[in-house]
């Protein structure tokens, strides 16, 4: 099938995409979706790559579509009335006009259309946006056609482009799977790369890493940066980069040139544990020569970026140093310009720019040492070892066998720490969140046995071994019914329990009175109630029986992450599975539900997510509950469970101490309804009733679009940003060559950074 | 800084206790600076894990906690005059300033969705959107001391002081915000935020530090400008951004080096509280910090925060003797014989205590026909509401100070019932700020939409004079 521009204008003709409904037609809504800014700018530019790499690819049937750029306000205006006045006029005024329609406040003639001079600008990508995903307008209404939607698309692009605030994709860091999966999958049509080149703030543990190896614990170090928290990937998107991170990273480059160059003079001599090079500068009986700065230089380069500075590097510092040795005395002067060597652009950011000239396809590859830096912090949080740097500096990166050698060597190399593996599936499945969610452990469902940074630790570890195997990685991951429990404390409590208990005992015998009316309470957490088991395993992992866990989603780290403080969220846990198992996009949250379910203990949480089926809040939820509610299977500290309980009201009341006061809830069992369905993938042999757990995941372990949509996340966690649709050929080959090799991660990741969308840029001007 | 910041440091302690500067002085100074003569400076304080509505009344006053449902209240105002009822335990701190005290109940905020903390929805109005138990990390939009801020610009339009139960952490987000995703820092270890606003001072005598540095920041500026030049995009909107900064501090160089006097002879004490591990230390450094820089007139906007937010509002006040986190009060932990009542009463004491300094500080400094403390409006709150499971029913406020005589006060105001006619919401409150800032806008953050058939709009007029 061509590539289809066109059921993308028109959301009723998509087969991929399951926002077939209507979204957002009841009144007031639209204006106070404020939500939906946050949604998919990507959408227009998605819609111009296609259109040009139709035309590339040769296979158009819309002809060819040349991007407007407008130089002025009133080129703008003039495109403007020719293109979008009369579209919004035949299409949305007669509902968003001047004259009011009940509940109805979004004026389409009166939004300026000049988005410089207004802040007009968010609210027509949100315009776009429904038009573009076919939201609007509504089914009842005449399909607009698509020139006019394309029409529309480019002059708004061209505008907010014009106002200096185009609709980049970077708003959709937490929102990846707006490209259909098939228009990534499709091997018959791939689209020709786009990647453009990217410059990223590196990561706080990064940093942490680069001070701490140029003065390791120096006190008065903090770091400055912190993930911007709303995105699938920590490390993705462009973190804002305000005054106090910048102050911090000043005053953490101060403080580590002042470690570097601590020193005394004794005796006319500049004694300190440094280079000579740079010792030489301190020198109190003379001030430093021209020579000596350059070569001073030279060496904080080589200690601090790891490479030479360039001849016009050279006499830019020398020039700033003499100038702070004249203005503000030789110690000063000198430490403040080895200390703009650590404020380098390329000390705080990830340069990924590509060298040379384009290659027959347009692209630029990365250059050697960007590659070497690359794959560096692709598998750790260090700056590239001696063996990347040679292979970069004598063209041990030059191609992309060379590339996968090096990779291979990382990979391979026991010694090389790599937490960035262990960080994608943390991230990916969420587990790690179980830390932040806060649990009432003496609450109705009474469990003291919770420690969620001990089921965090399981996970973690149940995720390595896997690893170890490296077979068949996400299907294990999804389905396996092993498990550590809380292996790194379970040989140590039941020692000291054992120990407690022999002492109670020798002691009991001895004077048994003193024990009248105490009960025995062993030392330490009973952690492994959390996964249903009367004490804690001899050997690690065990196998957990294969009807109660089935994989990661059954794990109590990620039932107790997905949760909130008194109940599981269902809600949660279905939109993680449509998106990164389905690969489905659920669209936000929007401003005006009041999204908060009846406070009503007395009912089970499926009963009380009734409200979320009314018919406009079920567009949405039916994307999310139907998924979730197998996992109900589990109580919200992650124990399985054969059936729920629920506040009973009556006994409760009645339940009061002699005084009259309330002596507690009083729960009731009620019957446990796990049945869940699987629907609106876009994919048939996914589809269907579900009737537990154990089921669901083997359901979805064994498709190969999740499996697919795997592949997607990983690219997106090392790419650090959002795949497009110029990236189907690199998600191709990794989903082969993982497959190929029986599902081992290794190879997949050794693809992935060897690819051409890991390696290859597109400059902007061909883009 | 390189020379000797412990000796700087030491310097400053003897010559910072001395007495303010004289009123002359100060005006001079405050006129350098350019800023008016009659500031208006608006001081946040948000404690942790609620705010209990029975706890604000005054004494003899019965308060029970609203219902959590429609309804919930009475269908009048509540107005009562403070001067002849006593304050509650907690407030007893600031009863010299009685008259100048609003106690405000009954207000909502329940688009912000509640929880153990609503995070930056506490001080936006508005909600996440995140679903059951609200607790989201959202910023959907400004808060009330970034609108502030930027309506009363300072040479820092914001400061944001707190404490975080986590000691490693240096500058956190998850209070202020100054518009749509930008949230405001809260600088929570003492002795940076020192250096960030004093430093200039504590490098002492480093005229050639101060020189050095702008070299610096010229130097850095020109070296990214030229390393942005090809980058576009998403990205170059961060390297903008980044470089901006550069600028920003060059300029803040240059506003400080203006009042180094100033901050010299203002500043506060480097204490050993400055980096102490005890959380209560932390936070009276803080306290003291904020006084200053007001004093110093470095900012109209302080933001003081007593460890709000989702990740740390469970602190432990083991400064206060308390071996018990809050969470465990807010689940009815008693401790020593105390129950959860006294032990929010006692924490919630000690955050008034230090309010108290702080206006003692602010009503030393002359400022136009009174004090700077008359051109000053606190507002005590909680990240949490009026519990620790907060549904945000009710948002008890404490509020002290007037504006010039603006507000009417030294009275216990109780809102009607939510739904009823007449019942107002935390975004009238905040509307009831800008207001006061002398910026009248109708509408705050999000409307409830429940409440869809009450007026929303405006500031809450009982207050007014």
């Amino acid at each position: 099938m061509p590539l289809n521009v066109r059921w993308l204008l028109n959301k009723n003709k998509g087969r991929d995409n399951p926002k077939r409904f209507r979204f957002c037609h009841t009144g007031q809504s639209l204006i106070l979706s404020l939500s939906c800014l946050v949604v998919v700018y990507a959408s227009f530019i998605f819609i111009c790559q296609l259109s040009l790499s139709a035309q590339e690819n040769q296979i158009s049937s819309e002809g060819p579509v040349e991007i407007l750029k407008f130089a002025t306000g009133s080129e703008s205006k003039t495109e403007y009335d020719k293109s979008v006045r009369t579209f919004l006029v035949k299409h949305c005024v007669s509902c968003h006009g001047p004259k009011k329609i009940e509940g109805e406040r979004l004026d389409l003639t009166s939004l300026d259309p000049d988005m410089k001079s207004s802040t007009s600008g968010a609210r027509w990508a949100m315009v776009l946006e429904k038009l573009t995903l076919g939201e609007m307008p509504p089914k009842s209404k005449p399909r607009p056609l698509d020139e006019e939607l394309v029409a529309v698309g480019r002059w708004a692009h061209a505008e907010a482009k014009r106002a200096g605030r185009p609709f980049t994709r970077r708003a959709a860091y937490n929102n990846g799977n707006s490209i259909p999966h098939t228009v990534l999958f499709n091997p018959r049509n791939i689209p020709s790369f786009d990647g453009g080149p990217s410059i990223r703030r590196i990561s706080p543990e990064i940093y942490f890493a680069f001070t701490n190896d140029l003065a390791k614990n120096q006190v008065g170090i903090a770091q400055p940066f912190s993930h911007e928290g709303q995105n699938t990937f920590k490390d993705t998107g462009a973190p804002r980069m305000d005054e106090p991170v910048t102050a911090q990273l000043l005053q953490n480059a101060l403080v580590i040139v002042e470690a570097q160059t601590a020193h005394k003079i004794e005796g006319g001599m500049v004694k300190g544990n440094m280079p000579k090079e740079i010792s030489t500068l301190f020198n109190p009986k003379s001030m430093p020569s021209s020579m000596e700065m350059e070569l001073a230089i030279v060496k904080q380069f080589e200690i601090v970026l790891k490479r030479a500075p360039t001849a016009e590097e050279k006499l830019r510092f020398v020039g700033l140093m003499k100038k702070n040795i004249d203005e503000a005395g030789q110690t000063v002067g000198v430490r403040f310009t080895l200390a703009a060597v650590l404020l380098q652009s390329e000390a705080v950011f990830r340069m990924e720019m590509g060298t040379g000239a384009p290659d027959v396809k347009g692209r630029i590859r990365l250059a050697p040492r960007e590659i070497a830096y690359s794959l560096a912090y692709a598998l750790t949080d260090k700056r590239p070892d001696a063996e990347l740097l040679a292979a970069a500096a004598n063209g041990g990166l030059a191609t992309d066998e060379g590339v996968a050698r090096q990779v291979h060597r990382m990979l391979e190399s026991p010694k090389l720490e790599k937490p960035r593996i262990l960080r994608f599936f943390r991230e990916y499945f969420a587990y790690d969140r179980a830390i932040e969610v806060f649990k009432d452990d003496k609450g109705a469902l009474n469990h003291p046995g919770h420690h969620a940074r001990s089921l965090v630790e399981d996970t973690d570890q149940l995720v390595l071994l896997i690893l170890e195997r490296d077979s068949e990685v996400l299907r294990e991951l999804l389905t396996t019914n092993k498990s550590f429990v809380a292996y790194k404390s379970a040989a140590t409590i039941k020692k000291q329990r054992a120990e407690a208990f022999a002492k109670y005992e020798s002691e009991l015998k001895k004077d048994p009175k003193k024990f009248e009316n105490k009960t025995y309470k062993p030392p330490g957490q009973s952690i492994y109630e959390s996964y249903g088991l009367k004490d804690f395993p001899d050997q690690q992992p065990v196998e957990l029986p294969a009807n109660e866990r089935s994989g990661i989603l059954t794990q109590p780290s990620w039932l107790v992450a997905h949760s909130t403080s008194f109940d599981n969220h269902a809600i949660h846990r279905g939109k993680w599975i449509r998106e990164r198992l389905l690969g489905n996009v659920v669209p936000d949250v929007p401003i005006t539900v009041d999204a908060q379910l009846p406070n009503t203990p007395e009912k089970t949480l499926r009963e009380r997510m009734a409200v979320t089926q009314q018919a406009y809040c079920w567009k949405c939820h039916q994307l999310m509950n139907d998924l979730a509610y197998p996992l109900e299977q589990y109580d919200h500290f992650g124990r399985f469970r054969i059936e729920e309980q629920v506040l009973d009201l009556e006994a409760t009341a009645k339940n009061i101490d002699k005084k009259g006061k309330s002596a507690g809830p009083v729960m009731l069992n009620v019957k446990l309804n796990t049945a869940g369905v699987i629907a609106h993938v876009g994919d048939p042999s996914l589809e269907g009733n579900i009737g537990n757990p154990a089921e669901l995941m083997k359901k979805l372990a064994a498709s190969e679009r999740v499996e697919q949509v795997f592949v997607r996340h990983a690219l997106r966690y090392w790419l650090g940003r959002n795949e497009s649709p110029g990236d189907a050929a690199s998600l191709q080959s990794i989903h082969k060559a993982y497959r190929n090799s029986g599902g081992s991660m290794k190879s997949l990741i050794s693809t992935l950074l060897s690819s051409e969308s890991f390696l290859y840029r597109m400059p902007e001007s061909r883009k | 800084m390189f020379i000797d910041r412990r000796n700087a440091l030491k310097t400053l302690g003897l010559s910072a206790g001395a007495t303010f500067l004289s009123p002359m002085m100060a005006k001079i100074e405050v006129q350098a600076a350019g800023k008016p003569m009659t500031a208006k400076r608006f001081i946040f304080v948000v404690e942790s894990n609620g705010v209990r509505p029975e706890q604000l009344a005054p004494v003899g006053l019965k308060r029970e906690s609203r219902k959590q449902e429609a309804f919930n209240g009475p269908a009048q105002l509540l107005d009562v005059p403070l001067a002849d009822k006593e304050l509650p335990f907690s407030l007893e701190p600031i009863n010299p300033w009685k008259d100048k005290i609003t106690i405000v109940q009954g207000l909502s905020g329940r688009v912000c969705g509640g929880g153990h903390s609503n995070n930056f929805q506490a001080l936006g109005a508005w909600g996440g959107g995140r679903g059951n138990g609200g607790e989201s990390m959202a910023i959907l939009g400004e808060t009330i001391d970034g609108a502030l801020a930027k309506a009363l610009p300072g040479i820092f339009p914001h400061i944001g002081l707190g404490i975080s139960k986590r000691t490693e952490n240096n500058v956190i987000y998850n209070i202020s915000a100054i518009g749509a995703n930008k949230g405001l820092p809260t600088m929570v270890n003492p002795l940076n935020a020192y250096s960030t606003l004093f430093g200039i001072v504590a490098d002492g005598a480093a005229k050639q530090e101060f020189t050095a540095k702008n070299n610096l920041l010229d130097f850095l500026k020109d070296d990214l400008k030229k390393a942005g030049a090809n980058i576009a995009g998403a990205e170059k909107e961060q390297f903008q951004a980044y470089l901006e900064t550069f600028e920003t501090l060059r300029n803040r160089q240059s506003s400080l080096n203006e009042i180094k006097h100033t901050l010299r002879e203002k500043g506060p004490v480097v204490s050993d509280k400055y980096r102490s591990a005890i959380e209560t230390d932390r936070l009276d450094a803080q306290f003291d910090l904020g006084a200053a820089a007001l004093i110093c007139g470095l900012t109209n906007v302080l933001t003081l925060s007593s460890a709000a937010g989702i990740r740390d509002f469970d602190i432990t006040f083991k400064g206060l003797g308390l071996n018990i986190d809050k969470h465990s009060i807010g689940h009815g932990g008693t401790f020593q014989g105390k129950t959860w009542f006294d032990l929010y009463n006692i924490i919630r004491r000690y955050h008034f205590d230090l309010i108290a300094g702080l206006m003692k500080k602010l009503e030393k400094v002359p400022e136009g026909n009174g004090t700077m403390l008359d051109n000053t409006v606190i507002v005590y709150l909680s990240d949490g509401a009026e519990g620790h499971h907060s549904r945000c029913w009710e948002w008890p406020m404490v509020v002290i100070g007037n504006i010039g005589g603006k507000l009417k006060t030294g009275r216990y105001v109780d809102y009607p019932g939510y739904g009823q006619k007449g019942h107002r919401t935390t975004a009238n409150m905040y509307l009831t700020l800008l207001h006061l800032a002398g910026f009248k806008r109708d509408t705050f953050g999000m409307p409830d939409p429940t409440l869809k058939d009450l007026d929303q709009t405006g500031p809450l007029a009982e207050l007014f004079v």
